[in-house]
Order: C-alpha cells, then sequence, then structure tokens
C-alpha cells in the first residue's frame, strides 16, 4: 500500500514540478475550469430569475447541489482525468506498453499517473459555492454533517472515475474512443439535478440504475436535512458496486490488449 | 476552375471516407447528445412547472429550441477542426501543402464539409428514433421568410464555426499547446452562443450586448429563427447583414494569421 503511496506521490510531485515549468498553461487551465464553473451557476441564476423554484429547490438549495456537483467533478479532474483520457489515446497508439511494462497494478498506474493542479485548485471555488449557499440558507451542520459530507463526496469521486474508466475501457475492443469519452460529461450533467426532478422510467434509469443523481444529491442533502444512515450506506454499496465494475471491464479489457503499429 | 474543384472534391470524398470508418464513434456521441437533451427536458419541465411562460415561451417552445441547436451542432458545429489543424502544424503535416498548389483553408473546409455531412446525417438517426416520444413537444413555425433568411443564417454560420476553429488552429504557429484557449472559448460560445440556455432569457442589456458578438450568429441566430424566438423578419435580416460582416472579418483574420504564421514556420518534421 505504501509502495503504491510513494508511486502516487513521486507523479504529484513530477506533474507539480511540470506545472511550475508551463505556469502560462496551468493560468490558462484553471481560468478555463473557472470559467466553466461560472456557467453552471449562471444557468442557474437565469433560471431562477423567471421562477422561483425547481422541483421544490430554492436557488440556494440549488447551488449548493450544483456546487457540491462540481466539488465532486473537480476532484475527479484533478486526480484522474488527465490520465484516463490519455489512456484511451495510448491505447490506441500503443504507448499503453509502458504501463503494461510497470511493475505493478496496471489500472492504479495508467489511470493515477497525472494530477492537475488546476482543478484541484478550483476545487477550493467549488467548496466556497457550497459554503457560501449553505450560509445563504442560514445552515449550521455539526460534525456528523460534515464528515458524512466528506465520505459522500469521496464515495462521489470514487463512482464518478468508475464511469469515466467504463466509457474509456471499450478502446480495449474498438480501438478509438474519440468522441465516446465525451458521453461522460453528458451523464455528469444528471448530477446538477435534483432527484425530485425524476420521475417515472428517468427516475429508475438515472437515480437507481445509473447513480448520477445519487452521487451529488446525497452529501447536498446531508448538509441540507441532516445525515442519514441508510443512506449512506447505500451510497457506500454501490460506490463498492460501481468500483468492482469498472475493475473487472478493465482487466477484461486488458486482456485484450495486443499492442499497436511497430 | 475545373481541375480547382475537382482537387477539393476528391479532398471531400477522401473526407467522406475518413469520417465514415469513425461512423461507430459518431453515432455514440449523437446518442449520447440525447441524453443531454433528457436533462434539458428534466431540468425545464421542472421549471416550467411554477410558471407556464418563461421569457414569454412555453415549455414546448423552449424544448424544440434545444432540440434544433443540437441537431444545428452535428450539421455545422465545428467539433474538433481546431485540434487537427494544430497537430498538422505542430507536426509538420502542412509542410506538404507549402509544396503544392493545394489552398490550405480550402482543404481543411473540404473535409470539414464531409465531416459534417457524416455527422449531420447521424444524428437523425436517434432524431427520428425518438420522435414518438418527443414529437408531441415539437413546435415549429412554418412562415416561408424563416426558410429564406433562415438558411443562409445556417450557411454563415458554418462559416463563423469553422472560421474560428481555423483562427484557433492557426494560433499553433505561436504557442505549442492551444487547448486551453480553444475550451475557454468554447466556454464562452457555450453562454453566448446559446446553448445553456436561450439567449433571449439573459438581462436585457446582455442579450443586447451579445447580438454584437461573433457567438450570437455561431449558433443561436439560425435556430432562433427555425424555432421561433425570433419573429421580426426586418430584425433577421439586420441579424444576417451583421452575421455576413463577422463571417468576411473571420476569414480575413484567419488568412492574416495564416499569412503571418508562415513566416515564423520552420517546417519542422513531416
Amino acid at each position: 500500500m505504501s509502495h503504491y503511496a510513494r508511486l502516487w506521490l513521486t507523479s504529484a510531485r513530477y506533474c507539480i514540478m511540470r506545472m511550475m515549468m508551463f505556469r502560462g498553461d496551468f493560468f490558462v487551465w484553471a481560468l478555463v475550469e473557472l470559467f466553466w464553473m461560472t456557467v453552471n451557476l449562471l444557468m442557474v441564476s437565469v433560471i431562477y430569475q423567471h421562477t422561483d423554484t425547481v422541483a421544490g429547490w430554492t436557488k440556494y438549495e440549488m447551488m449548493l447541489l450544483v456546487g457540491t456537483s462540481l466539488l465532486i467533478q473537480r476532484f475527479l479532474m484533478g486526480f484522474f482525468w488527465s490520465s484516463i483520457f490519455e489512456m484511451g489515446r495510448n491505447i490506441r497508439s500503443g504507448h499503453f506498453d509502458f504501463f503494461v511494462a510497470q511493475p505493478g497494478n496496471v489500472m492504479f498506474t495508467a489511470t493515477t499517473r497525472k494530477i492537475d493542479p488546476d482543478s484541484l485548485i478550483n476545487s477550493l471555488v467549488a467548496l466556497g459555492v457550497v459554503i457560501y449557499s449553505a450560509r445563504q440558507l442560514g445552515l449550521q451542520p455539526g460534525w456528523v454533517e460534515v464528515l458524512g459530507y466528506a465520505l459522500m463526496v469521496a464515495c462521489g469521486v470514487i463512482i464518478h472515475y468508475s464511469m469515466l474508466v467504463l466509457c474509456i475501457a471499450p478502446a480495449f475492443w474498438i480501438t478509438s474512443v474519440q468522441g465516446i469519452e465525451g458521453s461522460y460529461f453528458t451523464l455528469s450533467e444528471f448530477s446538477r439535478l435534483p432527484r425530485a426532478a425524476f420521475v417515472g422510467l428517468a427516475k429508475v434509469a438515472f437515480v437507481w440504475v445509473l447513480p448520477v443523481v445519487v452521487v451529488s444529491n446525497t452529501p447536498a442533502s446531508t448538509l441540507l436535512h441532516g445525515f442519514d444512515l441508510q443512506l449512506a450506506g447505500w451510497l457506500v454499496a454501490i460506490t463498492a458496486l460501481w468500483f468492482g465494475l469498472a475493475v473487472f471491464v478493465f482487466h477484461r479489457g486488458l486482456k485484450r490488449y495486443s499492442s499497436a503499429s511497430s | 476552375m475545373l481541375a480547382t474543384l475537382n482537387k477539393y472534391r476528391v479532398t471531400f470524398l477522401v473526407g467522406l471516407q475518413s469520417n465514415l470508418i469513425y461512423r461507430v464513434n459518431f453515432a455514440v456521441r449523437g446518442f449520447f447528445s440525447f441524453f443531454h437533451l433528457i436533462v434539458v427536458f428534466i431540468l425545464w419541465s421542472a421549471a416550467y412547472a411554477g410558471s407556464p411562460l418563461i421569457g414569454g415561451f412555453n415549455f414546448a417552445q423552449t424544448f424544440t429550441y434545444f432540440v434544433a441547436l443540437l441537431v444545428a451542432q452535428f450539421v455545422i458545429g465545428a467539433f474538433n477542426e481546431d485540434y487537427q489543424i494544430s497537430e498538422e502544424i505542430r507536426g509538420g503535416l502542412i509542410n506538404q501543402f507549402l509544396l503544392k498548389p493545394v489552398n490550405y483553408f480550402a482543404y481543411r473546409f473540404s473535409i470539414y464539409v464531409a465531416a459534417r455531412l457524416v455527422t449531420g446525417l447521424l444524428i437523425l438517426v436517434p432524431l427520428i428514433v425518438s420522435l414518438p416520444l418527443i414529437g408531441e413537444y415539437l413546435v415549429l413555425p412554418s412562415e416561408p421568410w424563416r426558410l429564406g433568411i433562415g438558411l443562409p443564417a445556417l450557411f454563415l454560420s458554418a462559416i463563423i464555426q469553422f472560421g474560428i476553429a481555423y483562427c484557433f488552429g492557426m494560433l499553433s504557429f505561436w504557442f505549442l499547446e492551444i487547448q486551453g484557449f480553444v475550451i475557454l472559448s468554447m466556454a464562452l460560445e457555450s453562454v453566448l452562443g446559446g446553448q445553456i440556455f436561450p439567449l433571449d432569457l439573459m438581462p436585457e442589456w446582455l442579450f443586447r450586448i451579445s447580438q454584437f458578438l461573433p457567438y450570437y450568429y455561431q449558433m443561436y441566430f439560425p435556430v432562433a429563427i427555425f424555432t421561433g424566438r425570433l419573429n421580426d423578419p426586418s430584425a433577421a435580416l439586420v441579424g444576417l447583414g451583421i452575421q455576413a460582416c463577422w463571417a468576411v472579418a473571420i476569414l480575413g483574420l484567419g488568412a492574416v494569421l495564416w499569412r503571418r504564421g508562415l513566416r515564423l514556420h520552420t517546417a519542422v518534421g513531416g
């Protein structure tokens, strides 16, 4: 375990050194992320200019939900996105050989090699949105709620990580996932919607089958309505399920990998 | 003249073939884009539950707007043309165009047209399949002037879309990495191009400003004409004039960047 921690720390140190070398890039990307987050908040703002509630959620409750969703996504982008995105291209080009030849778990080295400090910096902004919204709502969560919130955000990151791996893993079968990797972002859009807005088939598909809605709604509800042990237990269980599925599909794909070119 | 046209006809056909190779990818992308429509449907139907009209439009009109926008994205949107051009400059692949009687802009534009023909046709599949489900929420006005102004507006939007992507690609003569600029511009486009919400829902003063920016004419303008969010033919004609000016300005900027960029180009690789 400590071996993998040391590996990750070495990679993280390298990424930070690289960021210091390309400071301009870091600022541009940090600005890009900040702008995209602003776009999401702007949408909430524009909608609430014309209506008071959306599925029973007020403006600041919605901001809290969107802030939580952005926080989870910033962590995902910061810790995993670059590595997983490149994984698809590496499988096609044959550069994935590098990871297969490394001693240790291939999925770990291939999906954690790069971190994006710009996304991690912006996670502070997302956290700021959550705190600001909570203050506007007059919420005063206790330690149990705050720790429960942190645990559920961590579960959310693992579920999103698993979904992203599942979106890229088809590269082992169809060679190029260009265009498909974007499907993850389409799915992640659901996490910015309140659970109460889903009815009928949409509720079955996006609340129960694909956990894209619960990953953000559950932590937001913890801050709004208090810690619910049953809900937390359920979230931990589906986190384990989705992570297990991602590991299974990745390793099935890995067996098909036959390198490329010369 | 015919020989020139023939060159780009062949380029178009090669582009068509290479895009057809990735038809599964485009089809999957098109399929997942309809998930975006589900998000739109759920979010806006929840918003409309508290108010039957938003910005003077009912739910069906707003939903039609988003469906038309999605189709327009697949028919005229620049997907990754900027990135492809950037790769060709960085990798030295443009060197071959400097030695042959091929206009690089026309070459790339031919490939763009071929790619959009493939994606434009592929998006029709999920649209037709989902029509029984969403058909009752689609309302399209039928005044003939909308077609007369909307079609040239759609063509000019394609020019602006491609032109902006081309200009961003040209930045590779100066910068190693352009993706940051591209995605920053995409974020601007998504707001000021009406992809996140219809622009007419913005505060009046911001909507007025947006009408003088190129983003307004990238997608929102033709879609607003076709879906009835823009109902004044004379205002649409004025818009068409501004759009034509932006198209010329962006093409001009692309030509300047190409000429200036070539002065810096050292033709490494290829």
